[in-house]
């Protein structure tokens, strides 16, 4: 399995570092260059991990444990309104990104209230696009138990409910953060920001079982492979926005429009394939954006006998 | 009634209303408070027993005025009054009537000194919009049917998601009674 690491160093002999992580069957997933410091995140095999450290040392660098990397979260709130908002969901993404991921926060358009509370089809479909999502919700445990629980029933991906009340169990979700509810505040205290890290750690434990779960019928290639294919593009290398290719669990986020450039994106070849024959491309339901999942080996696998069959 | 256990939204709600009421300056001026939340009915009512604002002032107790050509020039001594001060001349006369040169002369076109020193500026209304700006940061967001009740000592609030019921708002009149007739809370 692939574990994600970010050095923390000099550029002085970097690209040894980027050799081994080749050697070694891993990818560099970022780079980010501060003048002579640079931060590189990569997946290496999980085995590989003492190799890397070794290296590390040897140029003077660090390594820092970064176990989001790759993913992308969805941190949301019943409204964008001030009762809900700024500061737990904030700061739970904040923390979400300290760890590495790529996180979205939203604000659903009539979460308010408690049977009044709603998701449109439209909202669910925007979260399943995301590797998981963190509910954030308040402080009335019968509030919760019986109508928010309605908010995340059919979300497809894994949830993490965040919520103030202590609840032992609570059903459509993979995990349960009690004892944060409503603040007008940032979460400073002692005791806050250890709810904090049991956030980042329930995440971390759903992100741990879906990259297990992938591993049993392997994707046909490392959504970092296809990253570094998908970059060279010309508009991905105009893009202004700061992130233009987001890394998923089991495919890509493109920023580019889809109905532009589906052809372009399709027609990348990655290991004597078409990407479109490798992945399944689409538009994203946030305009401006396209979505690849990549198929697994198996698929591939079975594409390929069909075709050469037929 | 809800047969859940909600002591953690009791004491949330008491801790963001107390760092509210800080947040906005008027700790002090408010007494005491009670919630009271019913997420099975639901219902929220908040209940306020308001402290005394500021004693109304006039205006020449405040500030100089020296008649000016077409109006009154007024330079203010205690700058603490000046944005009540600003915001009342606004509502009187108008933006277009007022105009503020420096921090603490204003120009007021039109009005003579005899009327500019008779105004008096009301703390109490002051107080009672700051509360309830409180209340709202506090009051959960989809409960927007309301119910009010105000008097000098105390204001009760209670909201639903749907129908109000006359029973609710009983025990809204009820929990004012109390409020109203209670001495200052030590913990506030």
């Amino acid at each position: 399995m692939y574990e994600v690491l970010m050095y923390d160093g000099g550029v002085y002999r970097v690209n040894e570092l980027y050799e081994l992580v080749e050697d070694v069957g891993g990818f560099v997933i970022q780079k980010t260059q501060i003048q002579v410091q640079i931060l590189v995140t990569m997946a290496i095999p999980e085995e590989e991990r003492p190799v890397i450290e070794a290296k590390t040392r040897e140029l003077g660098g660090k390594i820092v444990h970064v176990p989001l990397a790759g993913t992308e979260v969805a941190v949301v709130a019943p409204t964008l309104g001030r009762h809900h908002m700024p500061h737990p969901t904030c700061d739970i993404a904040e923390q979400l990104r300290r760890l590495g991921a790529i996180t979205v926060v939203m604000g659903l358009a009539r979460g308010k209230g408690r049977r009044t509370s709603q998701i449109s089809a439209d909202e669910k479909a925007i979260i399943e696009e995301y590797d998981a999502a963190v509910f954030v919700l308040g402080n009335f445990k019968d509030c919760i138990l019986e109508h928010k629980v309605k908010l995340f029933e059919e979300i497809e991906i894994p949830v993490v409910v965040v919520c103030g009340p202590q609840m032992d169990d609570l059903p459509h979700c993979e995990a349960i953060v009690c004892g944060v509810g409503r603040k007008v505040e940032r979460m400073r205290r002692e005791e806050e920001i250890a709810r904090l890290n049991e956030v980042s750690v329930a995440i971390e434990k759903v992100v741990k079982e879906r990259r297990r779960f992938l591993e049993e019928d392997p994707l046909f290639v490392h959504p970092a492979e296809v990253k570094d294919r998908i970059a060279e593009l010309e508009p991905v290398e105009r893009s202004l926005r700061p992130a233009p290719v987001v890394l998923h669990l089991d495919g890509l986020r493109v920023k580019i429009p889809y109905k532009e450039w589906k052809d372009q994106i399709a027609a990348v070849e990655v290991y004597g394939h078409r990407l479109g024959d490798i992945a399944t491309i689409s538009d994203s339901r946030l305009g401006g954006s396209t979505l690849i999942k990549i198929k697994t080996r198996s698929e591939v696998e079975d594409h390929d006998r069909r075709a050469k069959k037929g | 009634m809800t047969l859940t256990d909600e002591r953690f939204a009791y004491e949330n709600f008491e801790s963001i209303f107390r760092q509210t009421l800080q947040d906005l300056g008027i700790s002090r001026s408010v007494l005491g408070f009670r919630i009271i939340a019913n997420p099975g009915a639901p219902y929220f009512l908040i209940s306020i027993r308001l402290g005394r604002a500021r004693s109304a002032i006039k205006v020449s107790d405040m500030s100089q005025l020296n008649p000016h050509a077409g109006g009154t020039a007024l330079t203010i001594i205690d700058e603490g009054w000046a944005p009540a001060l600003l915001n009342k001349l606004w509502q009187r006369y108008g933006r277009d009537r007022v105009e503020q040169m420096t921090r603490f002369e204003m120009l007021v076109r039109g009005v003579s000194v005899d009327e500019l020193s008779n105004l008096e500026l009301d703390p109490g209304e002051e107080l009672k919009a700051k509360v309830l700006d409180a209340v709202w940061r506090l009051f959960p967001e989809g409960f927007t049917v309301r119910y009010e009740i105000v008097d000098e000592r105390a204001m009760t609030i209670i909201g639903t998601e749907h129908d109000m019921r006359p029973e609710w708002i009983d025990v809204a009149r009820m929990v004012h009674k109390e409020m109203s007739a209670r001495e200052a809370d030590p913990d506030v």
